[in-house]
């Protein structure tokens, strides 16, 4: 060995040596890789991204509860279902230990084969077609309600309403977008409906394209019906549009009970302002009297003032505070001890409306509830079940024209 | 038959294709998860291509809703699949026959009653939009709430039921890809593929030399209705879940044609240039905006559409005519030479 061979062996010895501790404090403190799948482009770029809103908000509220950081790698589904299969391929190439996504159910039901396959544990945060955890997976959990969940729980709710209020409309007519969720809703609706004594009798089932720009047929085709109350499945811009539409035909049902979006969202009560209040939604939503939902919301609000906290926030939110949860009890970034120890989650004290998170052998958290929330004075509060709500609910809605 | 299809095909074309072929069957030995639904991806979307092709790129029919007949293809299998335990391969007959009854029914209104150019293609949108708005309401295959195949974690691959491995998805549509350039070359150097060539480029001269245009006309959009909806069935058990709003979207169309476009209507060999550069260049650019540290969503859609931009800008024949002309494989390459 001449003296540069020497040099050479000698330098890379002593890099080896050097960075060996910090390999072991690497090993030691190691972060949970976890891959988060959303639709941050195409059709549904607008809810993967405010999904994607949470996860920075997400690493401080961790630290702050004692739960480890993980190490996030975001990858864009391009709300397509071929994308989000190998998306989720390549983020378990890249090591990804843990996978979390993907708001639409096609887009997950791709991504949960993959982690099944791979062996790789995988958090639903929104996605509600029931036949995803009815497939026998071992490695595929979602804490978001089905549609049937969704629909029971807006119903049981409706009641609790219309008895804190002292107001039942007597008869009602549903109106629904035509579109995927609409129509899933549609199917459920009178099957679900039947299983509860409601007050008021469906008079009439209007539905309209997703594509509508103008629904006054629709609205002056309910409102001679003489319903009382108005059922809603829809979505933001024909929640805008119908209600343009009840106040050009002034026309104010005593209730506009909605089991979807629109109605509650930003842009909505934004563009009608006093004339967006009244409108209650039955929704999956969140425990505003929980300790962590204040540190959430407290968090959200500083870092997006702008933007209220929502359904995307919340589940996205405790998507990632099951994969944190699991990590720290499994004490290891091992998959299968991650899927056993998700399969033992036992949160009580979390976000989203119920008693907490826990997963069935099917690995669907079945415990979870809907609320109701109340558009009022241009925010939203929530009025529904009494155990996770911050005000009374209001009906008869106030007239439009008297506001 | 062989010779005859090697027939005028240049040597150092023919060792391409080889050196191609071996390179496509080893890759999965070499490839991770991710690569290898890239390499899925870039063979389904070089055969819906190809498809495609035989009606816009032989026969000079523009359909732009293609998605109609993946939509059929895959639908028709699995709920053959979910709902009797019939084998896709048995199912796939049912695709087949239901996608060419769709075609048919398309290509009769159209060219029995001179619809052509822009309209013909509106139609084939139409077409498209009513399979989806009817699938979203047709309850036997779960409407809009999406069809669910049943999955579960296989050891073995199942090749007659298509239940299996990425890698086994990955040869099927390798082979499927195969047999459709094939089964192209052979239809565009027979007499029907020089009658389409024909009518291609003026229906009216090929009426007046006695070519029967709406016989030929039909039976391109049967073919590649037919060809198409195989691409579906193998989509809906590789996937395993089927929604209308997805599956029979304009977007879908659009996608499936680009390939052809950008590598070269009317080619044999652009589908599979324009599948492999939309598909794997666009996944190298992501891979390298993110090693530089760049994560930009939608990057993907920028991308293709610069593409498009460029090659109707400065190659209007696509990459490939031009691409064969420099590595001397002109014949069987362009469409100039085939005609």
């Amino acid at each position: 060995m001449d003296r540069r061979q020497f040099t050479k062996v000698a330098a890379a010895a002593g890099t080896v040596t050097a960075l060996s501790p910090l390999n072991i404090a690497r090993a030691q403190g190691a972060r949970l890789k976890v891959g988060v799948l959303l639709p941050r482009s195409g059709v549904q770029a607008g809810i993967g991204q405010d999904c994607h809103r949470v996860i920075d908000v997400t690493a401080g509220i961790l630290r702050d509860i004692g739960l480890p950081a993980l190490d996030i790698m975001n990858a864009d589904t391009e709300s397509n279902v071929d994308v989000a299969r190998s998306r989720a391929e390549r983020l378990i190439s890249e090591g990804a230990q843990l996978l979390v996504g993907a708001f639409d159910s096609g887009q997950s039901t791709a991504i949960a084969q993959v982690a099944e396959q791979r062996g790789i544990p995988f958090v639903i945060n929104i996605a509600a077609a029931p036949p995803i955890t009815e497939q026998g997976y071992k490695f595929v959990f979602r804490n978001f309600p089905t549609a049937p969940m969704i629909l029971g729980d807006a119903f049981a709710n409706q009641l609790e309403v219309f008895q804190a209020t002292g107001v039942s409309p007597k008869s009602a007519v549903f109106m629904h977008v035509n579109d995927t969720f609409g129509q899933a809703m549609q199917k459920g609706f009178t099957g679900v409906m039947s299983n509860f004594t409601m007050p008021y009798k469906v008079l009439q089932t209007i539905s309209y394209d997703p594509a509508a720009r103008d629904l006054s047929v629709e609205v002056a085709k309910a409102r001679a019906s003489g319903a009382e109350a108005l059922i809603m499945v829809s979505r933001l811009n024909d929640a805008i549009l119908i209600t343009r539409e009840l106040i050009k035909q002034r026309w104010t049902p005593a209730a506009i009970l909605s089991m979807g979006p629109g109605w509650y969202e930003d842009q909505y009560r934004k563009t009608l302002a006093k004339l967006g209040d009244g409108p209650m939604s039955f929704v999956p939503w969140y425990d505003p009297n929980k300790k962590l939902s204040k540190q959430l919301e407290a968090a959200h609000t500083k870092a997006f003032p702008d933007i209220d906290l929502n359904t995307n926030h919340i589940y996205t939110f405790e998507a990632l505070l099951v994969a944190a949860d699991a990590f720290k009890r499994a004490g290891s970034a091992n998959p299968k001890a991650l899927a056993d120890a998700i399969r033992t989650t036992n949160i009580r004290d979390n976000v989203s409306t119920g008693p907490g998170i826990q997963f069935d052998a099917k690995g669907q958290n079945d415990k979870l509830r809907n609320s109701v929330v109340q558009n009022r004075g241009g925010k939203l509060l929530t009025v529904a079940p009494k155990g996770a709500a911050n005000a009374k609910p209001e009906l008869p809605m106030t007239a439009y024209d008297k506001r | 038959m062989i010779a005859r299809l090697l027939e005028g095909v240049p040597r150092r074309g023919l060792a391409a294709l080889g050196a191609l072929l071996l390179l496509l069957l080893v890759f999965p030995a070499f490839a991770s998860g991710y690569l290898l639904s890239v390499g899925f991806l870039i063979l389904h979307f070089a055969f819906v291509g190809q498809a495609w092709n035989i009606m816009m790129g032989f026969a000079g029919q523009l359909s732009l809703g293609h998605s109609l007949y993946v939509g059929l293809g895959a639908y028709a299998a699995a709920a053959l699949y979910v709902h009797f335990g019939i084998s896709p391969w048995i199912g796939l007959g049912a695709s087949v026959g239901v996608a060419m009854i769709a075609g048919a029914v398309l290509g009769f209104l159209a060219f029995r009653f001179g619809v052509a150019g822009v309209y013909f293609a509106i139609l084939t949108i139409a077409f498209a939009e009513f399979a989806r708005i009817g699938f979203d309401h047709f309850s036997w295959v779960q409407g809009s709430s999406g069809f669910f195949l049943p999955v579960a974690n296989y050891t073995t691959n199942d090749l007659w039921n298509l239940r299996g491995s990425p890698k086994m998805f990955y040869y099927l549509m390798l082979a499927m890809s195969v047999a459709a350039f094939v089964a192209c070359h052979a239809l565009l150097r027979s007499r029907m593929g020089y009658y389409w060539q024909a009518i291609r480029e003026s229906p009216e001269a090929a009426q007046a030399l006695g070519v029967n245009v709406f016989r030929y006309k039909m039976a391109a959009v049967v073919i590649s209705a037919a060809m198409t909806s195989l691409a579906g069935v193998v989509f809906a058990f590789y996937y395993n879940n089927l929604f209308p709003e997805q599956i029979f979207h304009i977007s879908r169309s659009i996608e499936l044609i680009l390939g052809p476009i950008i590598g070269g209507i009317g080619t044999l060999v652009g589908p599979l240039v324009g599948a492999l550069l939309l598909t794997g260049l666009a996944e190298g650019m992501r891979e390298a905006m993110l090693q530089l540290g760049v994560e930009v969503p939608g990057v993907k859609q920028v991308f293709y559409g610069i593409c498009l931009l460029l090659v109707v800008m400065f190659l209007p024949h696509g990459v490939w005519p031009p691409l064969a002309r420099h590595l001397g494989l002109e014949r069987g390459a362009g469409r100039r030479e085939e005609r």
